[in-house]
Parts: structure tokens; C-alpha cells; sequence
């Protein structure tokens, strides 16, 4: 009791230290409780942001595998194994009464070709012949005419700069090519024989122009179906969902605005949210840059336009700018140079004239895209592929990493993966062997990655597909050579009513459960956590002997699942380092008060207080120190987390989106946050009064009397 | 006044030395040093600074042992006693006055005087109450009670301090110069109330060099370079310094 008392009335006499120690441990507390908010909210949050998009709390591969499985992590395949077994597992999986579902899943990424201005031109110029339509054949051939002529100038251009003896063939041939088709009389003698110039400009001079519309895409090829219905934060934005069993692309909004939109418009529509979040034209440096793009960049625009168009977009121009300029390139020049009064007229009149005469996006839905990927094997397999629409991440539509992953059935992730089995793979050497080609070393790297017998469960997919009845030729042909590849290939009917067949075929869920997959996501039921699943499939892969190995998902988003880890220990850190410096200032505080009152600790003694008593005196007014400190350092931060947590902070770009798995982020504190605050205070406290204690013990009575003589 | 008396004599020093280890040097501080105190003697330990009285004191109180001999306070061989022992000797048989009060500044007058009560935690709160506050009436400063001493004068602090000594009913109360850092009229008064409470049964030994306090003694003991010169009554101290 008095001791309690004589400590309160020593923290209250001693002000300057009171307030230095005080000072330092409501730091410390505040520092803590707001850390520990952050770091367990941002652990939550993007635990969303992960799991309920792409992860799964738990992810399966390949026991053994090379690398470990990285969702969020380098882009390309890696080496993460495969799962032959995926019907088998899924049964003894989806037993667990705490697993929700489990999806199978593959991971990669692709090159697709968005199919360039010239191709559509193309295609539409074919029509309007069959069609013997003649005034719109010499609107489009204009067109046309003029994108090839441009197309050979660039290409004069470049050859300029590059060195002639390092060109392949195929390019010089095709820069030979484009010139032909850029001479008059390949135009004046265009209608004696249109089907042979357009084939001649289909086959020979669209291909020269594909860089522009290259597109590097992440997909994850998956059972769409199941996919679209476990992860809850999943849902379409336009078109359809892929119908159940059947192929189909989804591309997620993010990606899709981001690489598959006009630029020009995207630049516009980044302009109108910059804008929107109150910012201005003068001072945005990257509004600044995106402007001086447009104006630069009028080709994107003009390029397109045929002269039909162009009259109708130079007149609407000119209106819109009050101008007598007659060149489409200026006004257009004129016109992207926007301010912020005349912004939201320019966005609308873009819109309303420009964007409809223009490929607004790329690839849009309906369209069949062309993905070139990279089989396992090291060869190009090609794959075309309907695109159905496009889907968001609720909460993540900003988000960078979760905006990244689009959706590809299962059958055609599986085609472009072009695994083999081992009968594929030995009848390739033979085909190699006969044709001369010898690539054996690969092959044997091959059989080594694999492994001997990895493939014999693997069902061959292509005979999952309708090959048998719709063509006769795939069992002759490279395992590349899947029906779907076939369709993409160019020309033959047969093959174009295939790839109509391929695309309505119903695969059934044994197919699509029976192939080879890279991974699998396991969907926990809510109120399972995440430790407790993990013990529960392990114990089930064991049971099973699955050459199965568990992953949750922060282990298997890869680095940006260790993000959270090491914000923990920079926190971890700074608290540490900031303890220390308290440490040595709290203890030399109290070093310096036990030394000014040494005669009244003497006194104490020569009265009769024993050395614990004193001792006793020094850790209750410790105790009293982190207590009350503690507790307003507690509740400053406290207050400071519950503010935020009640307004949320805006997050400020699209990384942080993800972490903070919506658009504002929600700090709260955890449960343990408060009595891990005062513990740790505590301790602090109680180390750092240590020393003085055991010094204030060591005082004698003898301290009292010292002045006597 | 002295009342010789047959009982058992508080405090018996035989033979005593003590030894101070300066560095290298040995210094002596007492040589051979006997002495007894009796219940209800109001003894001075007189001498010049440097003497040894307060290191005999030291002794008495039970702050220090001796180098050799034997010192007995109420009893017990203090040589033989713990640290603990001995702090607990101090706390239910000893009175302590400070020359400087030494009052707990951080708390008021009663809890200052209840202080020994509480380590002692034999009274409960009530009885400590009116324990402290007959003390502090009789001490003539109840008024003060919940005044700190920073807001008391010199002379008041030294009775809420003699209050403190006597709260725990000591055997004996040891005062070390109580009356230096006073002015003499307050001194005087200081040692009147310790005369007082002297008749009414308790036993002091203060030490000091001021002949006019020594002149209030009942016994004096004189010492001189640690050794006891002479044991004189105050007649002859008062002749001598005459």
C-alpha cells in the first residue's frame, strides 16, 4: 500500500523524469498497438486478397518438385511439377469435412497476338468482295492501300537502322514482300483477281505488321465452372460466363482495360480517374506525360480511320475545335491537348465520334484470340480460343497482382501445356529420327525432368478431345499438333469446322478432372483455419500416399506472401530497437533518481526496511510506470487505429489495393494487440529497473547518517 | 534523570573495536570501547568531530558491526545477527533521529511517522492512526499531519521525526547531532520535548559536540580519538568546559 503510494507520489515529484520515461513508454506502447494493427490487418486483408482470389487457402503440387510454387511470383512457367492424380485426390480431398472445394489449377503465361488493324481491315475488305459490294470494297482497299503503304515505310525505316547480313530470311523476304504489295500496279490490277491479292496480303503482309498488338497474358487454366463458383470474389463484368465443360478465355477486367484497350482511349480514361481523385493537368506530371503520348501517338487513330471515316472525324473535329484545319493528324494533335475545363467535352466527343470508328479493344467478346504459348517441351503450340467476357476480383479491381490473373478452360490450358506422355514423347523421336532432325539431347533433358513413369497415369488429352471424329490426321501428328492447334492453323474448311466443333464440345467432369495439372487449390470451409486445414490434408496425403505436397497460401503466393512476414520483422525491429534505446535511457534515469534519493533509501534501511521491501518499492513503481504509461500510450494508438479503422485510408495505389484487399484500407486491432502491448511495456520497464533496484538495495543504513560529521 | 535500575541494560558494548579500510590504510576508528546503557538513561556521547561517536552510534544503532568485541542491543549480539536479523533489531527495538531529519520527502508528516508501522504490520489501520496521532500530538504538531516536510519548518520536521522514532515503542531512541542543523531556540525546544519524553520512560543516546546540549545530559560519555576518555557527570563536564 504505501509502497504504492510512496510510488506514485516519486513519479509525480519527479517530473522530468516521469516525463522521459512516461514519454518513451507511450511511444512504445502507441508504436506497438498501431503496428500490430497495421501489420494484422494488412495480414487479413490481403489473406482476402489472395485466397479468395486465385490461391485457395491451400495449394497442392508436386511432392519433390524443383521450385516451389510461386502464384504471385516470377511470371513464365517454373519448374512446380505437375499432379497426374487430380481425380483421385480431389476424391479423398474433398472428403475432409473441412475442406470446402478444391480446384485444379495450371499457371502460366502466354503471348497472344490481338489479331492487328490490317487483319480486320483485311477481313473486312474480303467480306465486301464476296459480298460484291463495290463502293465499300473501294473504301476499305483505300484503306488498306494506305496502311500498307505505311507499313512498307516503316519498314524501310527500320531496315535503315538495322544491319542488313543479321536479318533472317523470312524478314528480308517479307520486306520484299510489302514492297511488292506497296507498288501501283499491285492496286490497279486489285480487281481482276481480289481473292489471290488478298490471300497475298493475308498470308504475306499481315504478318509483318503484328508487333503492335502483342499481348503478354497470365491466365490460370482451370474448371472454370467450379473456379467461378468457389472463389466468391470472382464475378463477370461483361459477356457470359465460359458454359460449363466447354472452352473459353475469360479475361479479367484489369488486364483487359490496361493491355487490351485502345491506348489512346486508356490514356483518356486514366486521365478522367486522375482527375476525378482531384488532381490537376498543370501539376500532374503523369497526366502531363500521358497528353503529350495522345498527341504524339495520332496514329493510333488516323491509322485506323478509312477515308469514310476520316471525313466524319475531321468534321467533328473541326466543329469541336472551331478550326479550318483540313489535316486529320493536327486536329487530332489539337484535340488530345486537353485542359481541365475542356476535359470531360473532349472524353465525351472522343467517345461519341472517335471511339466507335476506332478498335476500341483489341480482342473483344466473341472473338476467337490465338494464344501462343510454349509447351513443356520447349516447342510454340498455338491454341485459339473463344473469348466470353470479362470478370473482376471484387475489391480488387485495381489491384495489380490479382488483376493480372485471367481465366482459361482447363482442355486448352492442358493443349498449350503440350505435356506428353511417354508414348507421345517416343513417337516424336521417331518422327524426329525420320525426318532427319536430331534433337535427341533435349529429349533425354526431358526424360530427366520428368521422370521415368511420371506421365503413364497422364490420359493423353488429345483423345479427350473429338479428334477421332472430326479429323483423321492428329494421331500422325507431333503432339503439338493438338486439334485446337490445328484450328488455329490458317486456311482449310475442314479445319474451321473443327475448331466450331472444338469450341461447342461439352468436355465432361471425369475429362476435365482426368488430365495433367500444376497445382490445386484448396478452398477451406469458413471457420476452419488455415493451420488446422493444413494438419488435416497433410494427415490425408499421407494416408493416401500422395506424391502430394501442401502449401498455404502464403507460402505459395510466393513473395508477395513473405511480405507480410517482413513487415513483421521490420516492425519487429524498430520496436526492438526503440526498447533498446528506452532500455538505456529509462535505466538511466532511474539510475540518477536512485542516486538522488540514496539518503532516503538509507533512511528506509536504518528504519527497518529490509532490502526486499526496497526492492519491492523500486518494481511497483515500475509496475505503476508501464501500467499508467502504458495504457495512455495504448490508448492513443488505439484511438488512432479506430479512427482510421472507422474511415479507412485510402489506398494509395494499386499494390497497396491488394494489400489492403479493396480500395480503403481498414486497420483494426487484434484481440492479443493490447495485452502483447502491455506485456512487452512491461518487461521493458522491469528489465530497465532492474539495475537501479538492485543498486538501491545495495544501499546501507549507513547512507542515512552520512552528513552527521 | 538517569534512574539506575537493576534490569538487564539495553545496550552492552565490551572491548569494541572498529576498523576502517581507507585504501591501503587501516583507520581506526573506536578502541577498545565498553560502555552499558540502562533503561531510561538520557545519555550524551559527547566529543569533537572525528571522535567516533557517530561510528559507536553506527554500532548501537545496528547500522554497522564491529571489527572486534561485542556489542549487545536489546539482547542480541548484533555480531551474530544477519543483515536481516539486524534490520529487523532496528525496525521493533531502535528509534532512529537524523541530524537532517531525513524525513521520505514525497510523503506527508502522518505517513512518515506511520511508515515504521507498516513494515512492522502489526497494527491495523485504525490502531496505527491513533498510535501516529497521539504521537503527533504529544510531539505538538498534529495540525501538520498531512503537510510534507517541504512544507515544514526545520524544528517541526525534526519532531514529526522523533515522532517516527517513537512510534514503534523502541527500547531505545538514537539521535545523531538532532539538534545541529537548528537554531538554538528550536534546539532548546527540541531537547526539552526529548527531556519529556525521556520522564515518561524513554531512553535516549544522542550524540554531540555542543557543551550546551551536553549540559541537558544525565550521563556523558566522552570520546577522544575513539577511545573513551572519561565517563563524567554533567557537573564535572560542566566544570571542566567552565
Amino acid at each position: 500500500m504505501i509502497l504504492i503510494h510512496i510510488a506514485l507520489r516519486n513519479l509525480l515529484t519527479h517530473k522530468v523524469k516521469s516525463a522521459i520515461v512516461g514519454g518513451l513508454l507511450v511511444f512504445a506502447a502507441f508504436l506497438i498497438i498501431v503496428g500490430l494493427s497495421l501489420i494484422s490487418s494488412i495480414d487479413k486483408s490481403m489473406s482476402k486478397s489472395i485466397v479468395n482470389s486465385v490461391a485457395g487457402h491451400i495449394q497442392l503440387q508436386q511432392k519433390g518438385a524443383k521450385d516451389e510454387l510461386s502464384i504471385f511470383g516470377q511470371m513464365g512457367s517454373n519448374e512446380i511439377g505437375y499432379i497426374h492424380n487430380f481425380a483421385e485426390v480431389r476424391k479423398k480431398i474433398e472428403a475432409l469435412p473441412e475442406v470446402a472445394a478444391i480446384i485444379p489449377m495450371g499457371i502460366d503465361s502466354s503471348i497472344v497476338f490481338g489479331g492487328n488493324v490490317l487483319d480486320v481491315k483485311l477481313e473486312a475488305l474480303r467480306n465486301a468482295v464476296k459480298a460484291g459490294d463495290k463502293q465499300q470494297v473501294d473504301v476499305v482497299r483505300r484503306h488498306v492501300r494506305r496502311m500498307v503503304a505505311l507499313l512498307d515505310d516503316e519498314l524501310k525505316n527500320l531496315k535503315g537502322f538495322s544491319d542488313a547480313a543479321k536479318m533472317s530470311d523470312d524478314m528480308k523476304q517479307g520486306l520484299i514482300d510489302v514492297a511488292a504489295a506497296n507498288q501501283p500496279t499491285f492496286w490497279d490490277s486489285f480487281d481482276q483477281d481480289p481473292f489471290a491479292r488478298l490471300e497475298f496480303l493475308e498470308n504475306k503482309i499481315a504478318k509483318m505488321a503484328i508487333g503492335e498488338d502483342m499481348l503478354m497474358l497470365r491466365y490460370v487454366g482451370t474448371d472454370t465452372e467450379r473456379f467461378r463458383k468457389v472463389f466468391d470474389r470472382f464475378e463477370m463484368v461483361d459477356g457470359a460466363p465460359i458454359p460449363p465443360g466447354q472452352r473459353g478465355f475469360l479475361f479479367n477486367k484489369f488486364t483487359y482495360e490496361e493491355q487490351v484497350k485502345h491506348k489512346t482511349a486508356r490514356r483518356l480514361d486514366k486521365i478522367k480517374d486522375r482527375l476525378a481523385e482531384g488532381a490537376q493537368v498543370a501539376t500532374d506530371d503523369e497526366i502531363k506525360l500521358w497528353i503529350k503520348l495522345n498527341r504524339s501517338q495520332y496514329k493510333e487513330i488516323t491509322y485506323q480511320l478509312d477515308d469514310v471515316a476520316t471525313a466524319e472525324v475531321k468534321l467533328a473535329l473541326q466543329t469541336e475545335l472551331d478550326s479550318k484545319e483540313e489535316d486529320l493528324p493536327k486536329l487530332v494533335d489539337a484535340f488530345m491537348d486537353v485542359t481541365d475545363a475542356n476535359f470531360s467535352q473532349r472524353y465525351e466527343v472522343f467517345y461519341k465520334v472517335i471511339a466507335p470508328r476506332i478498335r476500341l479493344y483489341a480482342i473483344r467478346v466473341g472473338d476467337t484470340m490465338t494464344i501462343n504459348g510454349f509447351s513443356q517441351s520447349g516447342y510454340a503450340t498455338t491454341v485459339n480460343v473463344k473469348m466470353y467476357g470479362t470478370f473482376r476480383f471484387h475489391g480488387l479491381d485495381r489491384s495489380t497482382m490479382a488483376g493480372a490473373f485471367n481465366v482459361l478452360d482447363l482442355m486448352t490450358y492442358r493443349d498449350l501445356l503440350g505435356y506428353m506422355t511417354a508414348d507421345k514423347k517416343a513417337e516424336i523421336a521417331k518422327l524426329q529420327a525420320a525426318s532427319g532432325l536430331k534433337e535427341l539431347k533435349r529429349d533425354t533433358a526431358e526424360a530427366e525432368l520428368f521422370g521415368e513413369g511420371a506421365g503413364e497415369q497422364v490420359e493423353d488429352t488429345t483423345n479427350a478431345t473429338p479428334t477421332a471424329a472430326a479429323a483423321a490426321t492428329p494421331t500422325d501428328a507431333p503432339a503439338e499438333a493438338t486439334p485446337a492447334a490445328l484450328a488455329a492453323g490458317s486456311g482449310g474448311g475442314s479445319a474451321k469446322v473443327f475448331a466450331r466443333e472444338l469450341e461447342k464440345h461439352v468436355y465432361t467432369q471425369a475429362e476435365l478432372d482426368g488430365g495433367v495439372i500444376r497445382s490445386t487449390a484448396i478452398m477451406l470451409k469458413p471457420g476452419v483455419s488455415v493451420e488446422e486445414g493444413m494438419a488435416k490434408v497433410n494427415a490425408a496425403i499421407d494416408a493416401n500416399k500422395f506424391e502430394l505436397k501442401a502449401l498455404d497460401w502464403r507460402a505459395a503466393s510466393g513473395l508477395v506472401g513473405n511480405f507480410v512476414g517482413v513487415i513483421y520483422a521490420v516492425l519487429a525491429f524498430s520496436i526492438f530497437i526503440i526498447f533498446l534505446v528506452s532500455l538505456v535511457i529509462i535505466n538511466n534515469s532511474l539510475v540518477m533518481s536512485t542516486l538522488e534519493r540514496t539518503r532516503e533509501i538509507g533512511t528506509m534501511r536504518a528504519i527497518g526496511a529490509q532490502r526486499w521491501e526496497i526492492l519491492l518499492m523500486f518494481v511497483v513503481e515500475a509496475v505503476v510506470m508501464a501500467i499508467v504509461f502504458g495504457a495512455i500510450g495504448c490508448a492513443l494508438g488505439y484511438s488512432l487505429v479506430a479512427w482510421y479503422g472507422h474511415f479507412g485510408i485510402l489506398a494509395a495505389n494499386d499494390f497497396m489495393s491488394f494489400l489492403a484487399g479493396g480500395p480503403r484500407f481498414y486497420p483494426a486491432l487484434p484481440g492479443w494487440g493490447l495485452p502483447v502491448a502491455m506485456v512487452a511495456v512491461g518487461i521493458v520497464t522491469l528489465i530497465s529497473t532492474l539495475y537501479p533496484a538492485w543498486l538501491a538495495t545495495r544501499i546501507t543504513p549507513l547512507a542515512a547518517m552520512q552528513d552527521s560529521e | 534523570m538517569a534512574t539506575p535500575s537493576a534490569t538487564q541494560p539495553i545496550v552492552h558494548l565490551s572491548n569494541v573495536d572498529k576498523d576502517y579500510q581507507l585504501g591501503a590504510v587501516t583507520v581506526t576508528a573506536l578502541r577498545q570501547v565498553s560502555l552499558e546503557i540502562a533503561p531510561g538513561e538520557f545519555t550524551v556521547i559527547a566529543g569533537p568531530s572525528g571522535s567516533g561517536k557517530t561510528t559507536l552510534l553506527n554500532l548501537i544503532g545496528c547500522v554497522d558491526v564491529a571489527t572486534r568485541g561485542e556489542v549487545v542491543v536489546a539482547g542480541r549480539d548484533t555480531g551474530k545477527l544477519s543483515e536481516g536479523d539486524l534490520t529487523r533489531l532496528r525496525l521493533n527495538a531502535l528509534g532512529f533521529i537524523f541530524q537532517s531529519f531525513n524525513l521520505v520527502g514525497v510523503l506527508d508528516a502522518f505517513q512518515n511517522v506511520e511508515f515504521p508501522l507498516l513494515l512492522q504490520k502489526q497494527l491495523n489501520a485504525v490502531q496505527r492512526k491513533e498510535r501516529v496521532m497521539d504521537l503527533l500530538q504529544r510531539v505538538g504538531i498534529a495540525e501538520y499531519a498531512h503537510h510534507r516536510p517541504g512544507e515544514l519548518s526545520g524544528g517541526q520536521r525534526q519532531r514529526v521525526a522523533i515522532a517516527r522514532a517513537l512510534v514503534t515503542r523502541p527500547r531505545i531512541v538514537l539521535a545523531d547531532e538532532p539538534t545541529a542543523n537548528l537554531d538554538s531556540v528550536t534546539g532548546n525546544q527540541i531537547l526539552d520535548l526529548m527531556q519529556e519524553l525521556n520522564r515518561e520512560g524513554t531512553t535516549f543516546l544522542f550524540s554531540t559536540h555542543d557543551p550546551k546540549v551536553v549540559s541537558r545530559a544525565g550521563r556523558v560519555i566522552r570520546l577522544v580519538d575513539g577511545r573513551i576518555q572519561a565517563e563524567e557527570s554533567v557537573e564535572q563536564f560542566q566544570s571542566s568546559h567552565a
